[in-house]
């Protein structure tokens, strides 16, 4: 494998921890939102509690995950970055919003005792920017993807497309992706929030809540996803012509995982369940990212020649290697230490 | 707004808004380090509830740091997209280990954060040396990026491209001598802040008691001793750029053209026109004395630069003087504490700092201007290398985006921030109003058990 393939390799499996791991805590600030509505409302505070806490400890090292992707993509591929960031900065820009509201809102909330804005505000804004960050990274991707991408003027990359700042929005295959994005990181956290919510008697009466709305979301993820299928043949053939190539096995893996989820919800297995969804949005995940294989920008940059030169890319592959070596472990051992999230323990550390 | 203005104005706010948090998430571990320790040693409550106290001020902190860090990256692309597509690779190990550096950062923080019904006491304490060595080595490794820019080492065109040796920035001393200065003021605005938030308590307030004398003398330690250090750090940092960026230096001290004998200006403005300083104090032969101890060293002037490649001098020289004066402040701050103490340990007498209004203010003074002068600092680093933004090589207007677009996002930016810094200002005095629950309870029992261990 050259160099430049594994930081792809690398670029794609830190991405694939950011989807698995803080898209998960997006998703609970959707459920967040929602948790006021419908029939569940009468347990809307306990269940906003058991959001909070299970991300109080991870959040932050989750979010890592993302300023490692950006840091990789312009680090290893310089010359694609500028153009991917100027053509994408409306979405990109909402996108930082909502990261900064998201955390901002969250320690205001749990450190603030309402001396700025009541926390019911800052409960608000953190739903709402948990949300809005998935949804326009899901426009960002797919946009991508599309090939309707151009660089600007003054760029080094010659292509024939020019874009505007709101072309990443003008395919509904993009903006459908944003919302796949919204639901699979809402299914991810409502799965993972099964488990937690079993660790105490205090919270075990979420454990159906969250279980329904698992398995809510876990159907609307799956008819999001068809209804994108032909919106992808149509907005991204260069892209879709590749999936149909190489990626069926990981979709197929995909679709059989999301089934599979839905059963063992069915059946009350939670842990085998966290397993299963992870699968599933993996499937999806990776099968774009290997019809996207070798372009960066569909049609301006591919990643060879992008790439920095090798004595960068050298150096910073040496660094990855030892920066994992501590990284890893250190991160396995936060999962570990905080698997039950117990929210009384949680409300006392504030 | 031209988009070049807008890039200059979002990077300026952002950076700010960055570093004036930040700093106290690199600062903060470093003192929790010793107050938890002494807790651990000497199980005096008060050591527990300031660690306590501070624990969550860090976890506000370094959350803000965090998301507000994450702006940056993503700004490097939005705003300098020539920049990063030009030197990317070459500043780009830098930046993965700054990712590796802050990644430890944020998974030990969240141990322990979180970790104190879960990690027995010493095994809690411990996880803050990860926290402090990996916030450390963020702060140097960003800083030395920043160092590149100044310096660009290890650069060579091949073929028509850039080929970067991306280890070559370990070697010059322009992104040690700026990195070891930077991380120096972190410790020293933490030091400086905390001094100042209890010093504020004890005069304006009245607690007078045993928890905000300890937090007071922790953090007006910290700041005076770091003071002569910090010092010699930047005597270094001024010969560095002296020997490697001569037009910076001379628009340090508004000096225009080459000669002997230089001045070294206090304060004063100045005239573009002229090239004079108006109504500055000057030393003669300052800047050569300090710069080749002897008063006939030559010192290139801002002339040696055509006229639209020298920095906005009036600005530059301002933000060193306010820089040199916070510093030279607390400089003085510092011997007449040392010499008070040396003088009260003669005589015997308890405390050694007296509780004067004197002292007190003078510990609130050390916090403002430890920020002033990282802000002057900062201001004289990036002001000072105008229009460069990698110098000699690429011009700030060549690096930005030419997107017209992003003028709305400037506005938002700023709104954004106000609106969050303002939140936070509120958020940081209500969690320093007195003394945190830990303590209230067991306040008299403890002071007896202290008390009990000091007859042993």
């Amino acid at each position: 494998m050259t160099a430049v393939n594994a930081m792809l390799v690398i670029i794609v499996l830190s991405l694939l921890a950011y989807a698995l791991l803080a898209g998960a805590d997006f998703g609970g600030g959707g459920w967040d939102l929602l948790a006021g509505l419908g029939r569940d409302r009468k347990t809307a505070e306990d269940q906003r509690s058991l959001i909070s806490a299970s991300l109080g400890p991870v959040w932050e090292a989750n979010h890592v995950w993302l300023i490692f992707v950006i840091v990789c993509v312009f680090a290893g591929f310089p010359a694609a970055f500028g153009d991917i960031a100027v053509s994408l900065e409306l979405p990109l820009a909402f996108a930082l919003l909502g990261i900064v509201l998201r955390g901002a809102a969250y320690v205001y909330r749990a450190y603030g005792q309402g001396a700025a804005l009541p926390d019911r505000w800052w409960s608000r804004i953190f739903a709402c920017a948990s949300v809005l960050t998935p949804f326009m990274l899901g426009v960002s991707g797919a946009a991508l993807a599309t090939g309707r991408l151009g660089p600007r003027a003054g760029s080094a990359a010659t292509s024939s497309v020019v874009s505007t700042p709101l072309t990443p929005f003008e395919t509904p295959f993009a903006l459908l992706a944003g919302l796949l994005a919204v639901v699979v990181t809402a299914f991810l956290a409502a799965v993972y929030l099964c488990f937690d919510a079993a660790q105490s008697p205090a919270s075990a009466h979420m454990v159906e809540v969250f279980r329904r709305k698992a398995i809510g979301a876990a159907v609307a993820s799956g008819v999001v996803a068809l209804a994108m299928l032909p919106f992808f043949y149509r907005d991204a053939p260069v892209v879709a012509a590749r999936f149909t190539d190489r990626s069926i096995p990981f979709a197929a893996v995909s679709a059989l995982c999301g089934f599979g989820s839905l059963y063992v919800l069915w059946t009350k297995r939670y842990v085998l369940a966290r397993a299963t969804a992870a699968v599933a949005v993996a499937g999806v995940l990776i099968g774009w990212a290997v019809a996207q294989y070798p372009d960066l920008m569909t049609g301006v940059h591919t990643a060879q020649q992008a790439a920095a030169a090798p004595s960068s890319m050298d150096a910073m592959l040496v660094a990855m290697c030892c920066g994992m070596a501590v990284v890893l472990p250190s991160f396995f051992l936060l999962l570990r230490m905080f698997a039950k999230p117990v929210v009384e323990e949680h409300a006392a550390m504030h | 707004m031209s988009g070049l203005d807008a890039a200059r104005v979002e990077t300026a706010v952002s950076l700010s808004f960055h570093i004036l948090f930040a700093v106290f998430g690199v600062g903060m571990p470093w003192f929790l380090l010793y107050t938890e320790g002494r807790w651990l040693k000497t199980r005096d409550r008060h050591w527990y509830a300031l660690t306590r106290k501070w624990a969550r001020v860090t976890a506000v902190l370094f959350a803000i740091g965090a998301v507000s860090g994450t702006v940056l990256s993503f700004e490097f692309g939005l705003l300098w997209p020539t920049f990063m597509s030009t030197y990317g690779g070459a500043i780009g190990l830098l930046f993965t280990l700054e990712a590796f550096a802050f990644f430890t950062e944020a998974i030990f923080m969240g141990m322990y954060l979180y970790g104190w019904n879960r990690l027995s006491a010493k095994a809690h304490w411990l996880t803050l040396w990860p926290i402090a060595i990996s916030g450390t080595l963020s702060t140097l490794f960003i800083v030395m990026a920043n160092g590149w820019m100044n310096e660009p080492v290890g650069i060579a065109t091949v073929d028509g491209k850039i080929v970067a040796d991306p280890w070559a920035v370990f070697t010059s001393s322009s992104a040690w001598s700026e990195a070891t200065h930077m991380f120096v003021a972190a410790l020293m605005c933490t030091g400086g802040m905390i001094a100042a938030v209890y010093a504020w308590g004890m005069l304006r307030r009245g607690r007078r008691d045993r928890y905000h004398r300890l937090g007071l003398k922790v953090g007006f330690i910290g700041v005076l001793a770091m003071i002569p250090i910090q010092m010699f750090l930047g005597d270094w940092s001024a010969r560095v750029v002296g020997a490697t960026q001569p037009v910076k230096l001379a628009a340090m001290e508004a000096h225009y053209t080459t000669s002997s004998h230089v001045p070294l200006t206090i304060g004063g403005f100045y005239n573009a026109q002229t090239h004079q300083i108006v109504a500055g104090i000057p030393i003669p032969d300052g800047l050569s004395l300090l710069m080749g101890f002897n008063a006939n060293t030559v010192i290139p002037g801002l002339q040696t630069a055509p006229a639209n490649e020298q920095p906005p001098v009036a600005t530059v020289h301002l933000a060193f003087d306010s820089m040199v004066g916070c510093g030279t402040l607390i400089f003085l701050i510092a011997l007449l504490a040392a010499w008070t103490w040396w003088r009260r340990r003669q005589q015997q007498l308890l405390p050694r700092i007296p509780e004067t209004r004197f002292w007190l203010w003078s510990a609130i003074v050390t916090g403002p201007a430890s920020i002033i002068a990282l802000l002057g600092g900062w201001e004289v680093t990036e002001g000072g290398r105008q229009p460069w933004i990698v110098y000699g090589h690429m011009l700030v207007a060549t690096a930005a985006t030419k997107s017209g677009g992003i003028g709305w996002s400037v506005f938002a930016t700023i709104l954004v921030y106000l609106g969050l810094a303002t939140a936070l200002i509120l958020i940081l005095r209500k969690l320093a109003t007195g003394q945190p629950p830990e303590l209230a309870c067991s306040d008299a029992l403890d002071d007896l058990v202290v008390e009990l261990e000091s007859l042993k």
